[in-house]
């Protein structure tokens, strides 16, 4: 790569303020779903809140097996008398009223260790998925309006903690094309079906757009104001999370970078013992390229065979009838007919007369 | 595409599966559809995979009548915004220079040849559905029995 693409910076009224930025290198990163889907399956085990049934339940009777011998089976039953509990099977898991099979315990193995290398890859790789316009219109985003991708907002903009009201921060995204995202978002907005209602997940919506920031050039104060709006999350530049970089394993989320976030990215990667942005194993993606290319063209073989139409689901015709055919069909049509054969009068071999000296002789005559 | 780590091959690959223009449902026995305004024929397939492909053609209905044809300029794809080229051949324009439009819109010049019938199809159904539906004639009795039974009432 001997020229690193750039990308304009976008002022607050949405036109481009005539500065560009050199694209971060992460943004070249090899795009893995695969990489990426694993370490967020692994990723979003690790806020979970240990759950189980009581240590207590189905085991809060005493009862006891009959033994052999009473023609029921061994299953403990209830002991006494007096209420229709009394005799019925308890404790095993196929019981009315017993315990579960294997009680769920709260030292399940709740957490996954993921490789931090491997955490880094698939960070790099949903940065770089950021980036393809057409990745984030296959995540749902709504991008049609949004001038380029990725976005980058002039941090000139966010001076004096000017999004700290919500009012000012929805202007902006507005502005900047982000406004369909939202209204997206907005009408997505649906009750969760099945237990989760009760337990504090009452309404499920769609993501909106991610913006990432500079805590030190654009202040924090931009954080509530972009709090309230449906959909739209903020992350600091030092603590990029594959969670909202990639929401659901799914690659293309949609990114608002300030300036000031998008020039430090390359410093935040260079800050990380040991790690280099991953390179690609191909240098050219594009296939059609790559076969068309003069490398591989000059190598490939020239097509076997004869050439030769194929005829398809054509009208059968009679050769009888049309010339053209009976000269394709019959290697002698063309020689008869130059030569009129048709016309010819065949030699008649007739049988010889009889001569007249043997009538006499057969006494005809 | 910004950086050589994106290709139109690669962007297929990943959302072959799953995007969000595509529906997959039991009841439609397996079809995979597609809901990309770049799709003429709204199949998930790679050749109409408008918003993967560098260059794409969409057809949709003009609010006023007639259609709108979508392009998108090859080499900005990155810019949805002023990558979109839009043509409108309204209601009035006759159907035969809207089709022939179309026609050299998407197969000259070296855009998209592979996709100029199905332009013209798509453009030509939704000109057709725009037209006002002619009610249908009135049900004839058939048979003495169900004409005495109209009488009657």
């Amino acid at each position: 790569m001997s020229q690193r693409p750039t990308v304009t910076i976008i002022g607050a009224d949405g036109k481009a303020t005539g500065a560009t930025e050199v694209l971060p290198k992460v943004f070249g990163a090899p795009i893995r779903p695969d990489i990426v889907k694993h370490v967020h399956t692994g990723m979003a085990k690790n806020k979970r809140q240990p759950y189980s049934v009581s240590e207590k339940a189905g085991h809060q009777t005493s009862a006891e097996s009959w033994g052999t011998g009473r023609a029921v089976a061994r299953i403990p039953r209830v002991s006494g008398g007096g209420t229709h509990r009394a005799g019925q099977a308890a404790f095993g898991n196929m019981c009315r009223s017993g315990r579960m099979f294997a009680p769920t315990k709260i030292w399940r193995k709740w957490h996954v260790k993921i490789n931090q290398g491997q955490k880094r890859f698939a960070t790099a790789s949903a940065l770089a998925a950021s980036a393809v316009a057409p990745l984030l219109m296959a995540r749902g985003h709504q991008v049609a309006t949004v001038p380029e991708v990725p976005l980058v907002v002039d941090s000139a903009s966010f001076s004096n903690a000017a999004y700290a009201k919500t009012s000012a921060a929805l202007g902006l995204l507005e502005a900047v094309g982000a406004g369909d995202d939202i209204a997206k978002v907005k009408g997505s907005k649906k009750l969760r079906a099945g237990k989760g209602k009760l337990r504090g997940r009452r309404h499920r919506q769609r993501r909106g757009p991610l913006v990432v920031y500079s805590p030190e050039v654009d202040g924090s104060e931009l954080v509530k104001g972009f709090r309230n709006i449906p959909g739209v999350e903020t992350c600091p530049v030092e603590s990029l999370n594959l969670l909202q970089l990639a929401p659901g394993g799914h690659l293309g989320r949609f990114v608002i970078w300030t300036s000031a976030a998008i020039k430090q990215l390359d410093s935040v990667y260079e800050s990380k013992k040991g790690f280099f942005v991953p390179s690609n194993v191909v240098s050219q993606s594009d296939l059609t390229r790559l076969i068309n290319s003069s490398e591989i063209q000059s190598v490939l073989n020239g097509p076997k065979g004869v050439a030769r139409t194929k005829r398809g689901n054509v009208q059968k015709k009679n050769p009888l009838k049309n010339k053209q055919i009976m000269l394709r069909q019959n290697p002698y049509a063309a020689t008869y007919i130059k030569e009129n054969l048709g016309s010819v009068k065949a030699e008649k071999a007739g049988a010889k007369r009889v001569p007249a000296s043997f009538k006499v002789l057969l006494n005809e005559v | 595409m910004s950086f050589p780590n994106v290709s139109a091959d690669l962007i297929w690959e990943v959302t072959r599966n799953q995007n969000a223009f595509l529906v997959k449902r039991k009841t439609t026995g397996g079809l995979r559809f597609s809901r990309d305004p770049y799709n003429l024929a709204n199949v998930h397939s790679r050749k109409h995979a408008g918003f993967v492909n560098e260059k794409a053609v969409g057809v949709v209905p003009n609010e006023k009548g007639g259609v709108q044809v979508i392009t998108k300029k090859a080499g900005a794809g990155n810019k949805p915004l002023t990558g979109r080229y839009t043509v409108t051949y309204g209601g009035n324009k006759s159907a035969r220079k809207t089709y022939k439009n179309i026609a050299t819109q998407t197969a000259k010049s070296g855009y998209r040849a592979d996709l100029r019938q199905t332009a013209v199809a798509r453009a030509s159904a939704i000109r057709k559905s725009q037209r006002p539906v002619k009610a249908s004639p009135e049900k004839k009795l058939r048979g003495n029995a169900a004409k005495k039974a109209a009488a009657e009432n």
